[in-house]
């Protein structure tokens, strides 16, 4: 039979896939060590060290180089991307729930909301900084522009999030309250609420991480160097010679997006619990 | 339900659905509305004033630079696809047909997304070692003795961008096609193998037909995000690949906003044709 071979090499090669997509991970994981401040970008490894790690925090010597510009901007982007969470699943739990009811021009609603996943950061950022820069007239800040266009493209992605976990939801939890006559508002937040707390979850989730990491619309959208984002600070590198301190950067952060993520494993698991002991003692009773 | 309740939910849906609409009229729509509106802006050295005029679109057809980046844009685009299918294909099928079990089918596909977690922009940066000329691949090529030279042509080039775009984008394209096989009903499969279809018959003839809409997705979502690039190519090529998006980056760098304007309305044009040709191959909402 084919697939007795043809399974063995299609597992091989989604070996090699791994490994090109981890490929540039180890490599930089590797040169983060490289020894500094003498040492480049490069391989081989002249000596293994931590330097460029205490470059990060402040802890070493002042040398040529100068340290990554990312204190303040680090700041920053987790100030816009706490905000944009917040923006971007309210928007997108008020619009999911809307879509539970037809209503005209839904279709129309629908494919407006997503546009903003879809269009590239480039143009929503060109966009935006023209309608405030040349026709509005007023300074692009961090906090204004920048935050619009952030909540814009993740706001899509808590929508779709909630509407997936709407579609599945049993609706007569819902009315059994109403004709209880709890008022529709009170039956949100002690009945639907907790049901669709772990797509809010994802929702946040979803939004914290792709505004953390957002670039684009950054570039166009925020002001000059009062008002960068990490990833505005990470970018002015690009144009100066770069050195291991940002791969060091790098590996620091996806070490903390772990953390993130285990977070949100730990809460998701602790209401899966809560729901699970909930059901029990509805049984027993 | 009365009448009146009826009413009433209805203006609950109207007053639910309200601020979303109105964020994403004023900070998407309208934006882009700009972008087509101050394209025919007159430009200046420092200024730029309303006054309608079609001088930045005929700079933009009569220079070299920006046409060229147009051709570069769909170029690598095509290129970029084409290898992200590709490279992506026999990952879905693996993951989607092959592997028996949900639970590993679903780890693999948490494996492919773990790279995700660390910045675009240092992803990026991390091909540099990797393609250079003393870079982790010349390094293990020399040792292995399969080059004698260090391959120069890895770094800096056209090669590194399109390289850089399909490691980052591929993923895209493995999710969506992966996830429309996993849905096929292994019946058709077997019925086919006992009528005597060899595997080839039957990937041309069930699999891949199957499995086509994933496709579309999956060349959409890559399509976007290659044709709106610029952080990779101008980090892997030296500035020596210019893409349509570069181009917006450094005419508002100097203060071009008409130009910048034309190229994003050339930009979104592009981007519309793209996705309606794809959306014309299957439709959509038939099979989702």
């Amino acid at each position: 039979m084919e697939s007795r071979v043809l399974k063995p090499i299609l597992a091989v090669y989604v070996v090699a896939f791994i490994l090109f997509l981890y490929g540039p991970f180890f490599v930089l994981t590797i040169i983060s060590f490289q020894q500094g401040p003498d040492g480049g970008p490069q391989f081989p490894i002249t000596e293994w060290s931590l330097y460029w790690y205490k470059q990060i925090f402040g802890l070493t010597p002042p040398s040529r180089i100068a340290p990554l510009p990312v204190g303040e901007a680090l700041v920053r982007s987790l100030i816009l991307a706490f905000m944009t969470m917040v923006t971007a699943t309210v928007l997108g739990v008020m619009s999911a729930q809307a879509f539970r009811r037809k209503f005209r021009g839904s279709t129309f609603v629908f494919y407006m909301i997503v546009l903003g996943m879809m269009v590239p950061g480039v143009l929503t950022g060109l966009g935006t900084s023209l309608l405030a820069n040349n026709v509005i007239g007023i300074t692009r800040h961090w906090y204004t522009t920048a935050f619009a266009t952030h909540v814009a493209y993740t706001y899509p992605f808590a929508f779709l999030v909630m509407l997936a976990i709407l579609n599945r939801f049993d609706a007569s939890v819902e009315e059994a309250a109403w004709s209880l006559g709890v008022k529709p508002w009170t039956t949100f937040r002690k009945v639907t609420f907790p049901l669709i707390f772990p797509g809010v979850l994802s929702a946040m989730l979803f939004a914290f991480t792709l505004s953390l990491d957002e670039f684009p619309r950054s570039l166009f959208a925020a002001g000059g160097s009062e008002d960068q984002t990490l990833p505005l600070a990470i970018y002015g590198t690009f144009s100066v010679e770069i050195h291991p301190n940002i791969f060091a950067f790098g590996v620091l952060t996806t070490l903390f997006s772990f953390a993130l993520l285990s977070v949100y494993g730990i809460l998701m698991a602790m209401s899966v619990r809560r729901a699970r002991k909930l059901a029990m003692q509805e049984d027993i009773a | 339900m009365t009448d009146v309740t009826v009413a009433s939910k209805r203006r609950g849906s109207t007053w639910l659905i309200l601020p979303g609409v109105v964020w994403m009229a004023l900070f998407m729509v309208v934006p882009i509305l700009m972008i087509c509106y101050v394209s025919f802006w007159t430009q200046t050295t420092f200024n730029i004033s309303p006054t309608p005029t079609l001088a930045s679109w005929k700079q933009f057809f009569s220079s070299d630079t920006y046409t060229g980046a147009l051709w570069t844009t769909v170029r690598i685009w095509l290129i970029v696809l084409a290898m992200t299918f590709i490279i992506g294909y026999p990952t879905a099928l693996f993951v989607g047909l092959f592997v028996k079990s949900k639970t590993l089918s679903t780890v693999l596909l948490v494996i492919c997304v773990i790279p995700f977690w660390t910045s675009f922009l240092i992803r990026v940066l991390a091909w540099r070692p990797m393609l250079g000329k003393e870079g982790a691949i010349n390094i293990i090529l020399q040792k292995l003795h399969i080059i004698s030279q260090p391959i120069e042509v890895l770094l800096f080039t056209e090669l590194s961008v399109v390289i850089g775009m399909t490691q980052i984008y591929c993923v895209f394209m493995v999710g969506p096609i992966a996830f429309m096989l996993g849905r096929i009903d292994r019946n058709i499969i077997e019925a086919a193998r006992d009528l005597g279809a060899g595997f080839g018959r039957i990937f041309w003839k069930i699999i891949f037909p199957l499995s086509l809409p994933g496709v579309v997705v999956g060349a959409i979502f890559v399509s976007v995000m290659v044709l709106g690039e610029f952080a990779t190519s101008g980090a892997l090529s030296g500035r020596k690949v210019n893409l349509l998006g570069n181009i917006i980056v450094t005419q508002v760098g100097s203060l071009k906003w008409a130009m910048a304007s034309v190229t994003g309305v050339i930009l979104t044009v592009v981007m519309g044709m793209v996705i309606a040709a794809f959306l014309r191959i299957v439709d959509l909402k038939q099979e989702l």
